[in-house]
């Protein structure tokens, strides 16, 4: 759970850096889009019945680190927040933290094909819900 | 007394997801989102001059006043306080085995808790990327409908896998579905002892 509150702090740290750290368009921009987007994942992600929501920061993080280059950012500052925050972003996707109850096979049971019994009996680990 | 609160527990839950104490501070955060939009709503109505804002200059101005904000035919805070009215109802509605009594109730709940936020969150994106302003009442009330999701989902995922597992075994499509909609159904359950199954405790535990 600590992971998704760092999380949730770097997007919206994501927010204020272009104001704190003087930086421009496109860094800037680009940091104001996907700062309320790792909030609110992060935000989110912090009840464990909806943790799996936290692999949505997992591309958000990539892009992070890959964007000073495809973008093609001018400023250090605005690099390096990037490439650290992206970093430390895919780290707080990656790290499920403790769920102790399967929530009857989670969000599974709604794909079409799943069947309530099977998800129950097989959990979180074979419905790949609630993680 | 204790049986029966056992009773409104989902198969395989440790808790039952539709009891008081973690639906009235939805309902509280609700409101206050009401309470946020409503007063939004009002400023862009006209019917107050001016609005609070401590923090960004002329921010708030600037975005209640701008094309985004008056796409619709309505006001965007007045949608937003209508979705906060719409969760404020349906988060009240129901007793506390709802999830299972009402799935429908509850479904239309996430349904109106769950895009709000997303709604929110665009607009808390289109704020600076567009118009190079934030507004201080706008991104509490995006807070408010964010802090909303987590807590409204897991009523919606219990109600789901009963509304999901009370259609014709057929739609399903497994071979074994045929077991599940007796066992989940409200006329059932609701009377009967029901034995609730116990997960493979590898899938539930481990890690």
């Amino acid at each position: 759970m600590w992971t998704q509150i760092v999380a949730t702090c770097l997007g919206a740290w994501l927010m204020a850096a272009s104001a704190v750290l003087a930086y421009g368009p496109p860094a800037a921009t680009n940091d104001r889009i996907v700062g309320p987007m790792a909030l609110s994942f992060a935000f989110v992600a912090l009840k464990k019945v909806t943790r799996g929501v936290r692999r949505l920061n997992l591309p958000l993080g990539v892009w992070l680190v890959a964007a000073p280059w495809v973008l093609g950012y001018g400023a250090t500052v605005a690099i390096v927040n990037s490439a650290v925050v992206g970093a430390l972003l895919i780290a707080c996707a990656l790290a499920r933290g403790r769920v102790v109850q399967p929530y009857g096979g989670g969000w599974a049971v709604l794909l079409p094909g799943r069947d309530v019994d099977e998800a129950v009996r097989h959990g979180p680990g074979a419905s790949g819900a609630a993680r | 007394m204790a049986n029966e609160a056992k009773e409104w527990i989902p198969p395989s839950w440790t808790y039952n997801p539709s009891t008081w104490p973690p639906r009235l501070p939805i309902v509280g955060l609700a409101l206050v989102g009401f309470g946020i939009a409503g007063y939004l709503t009002a400023y862009q109505l006209g019917f107050i001059a001016t609005v609070w804002e401590p923090i960004f200059g002329r921010g708030s101005e600037i975005i209640l006043t701008s094309w985004v904000s008056h796409v619709l035919p309505v006001p965007d805070a007045a949608l937003g306080a209508a979705g906060y009215l719409l969760d404020a109802i349906t988060g009240v509605v129901g007793g506390r085995g709802r999830w299972r009594a009402m799935p429908w109730i509850v479904i239309l709940f996430g349904l109106a808790v769950g895009p709000l936020g997303a709604v929110s969150i665009l607009l808390a994106i289109a704020q600076p990327v567009l118009f190079d302003a934030w507004c201080t009442l706008c991104l509490a009330s995006a807070v408010v409908s964010l802090a909303m999701i987590g807590p409204a989902m897991d009523v919606l995922l219990a109600s789901s896998n009963t509304s999901s597992a009370r259609r014709p075994g057929g739609s399903r499509g497994g071979a074994s579905s045929g077991a599940s909609p007796v066992r989940t159904s409200i006329t059932s359950s609701r009377r009967e002892g029901r034995p609730r199954p116990r997960p493979a405790q590898r899938g539930g535990d481990a890690r």
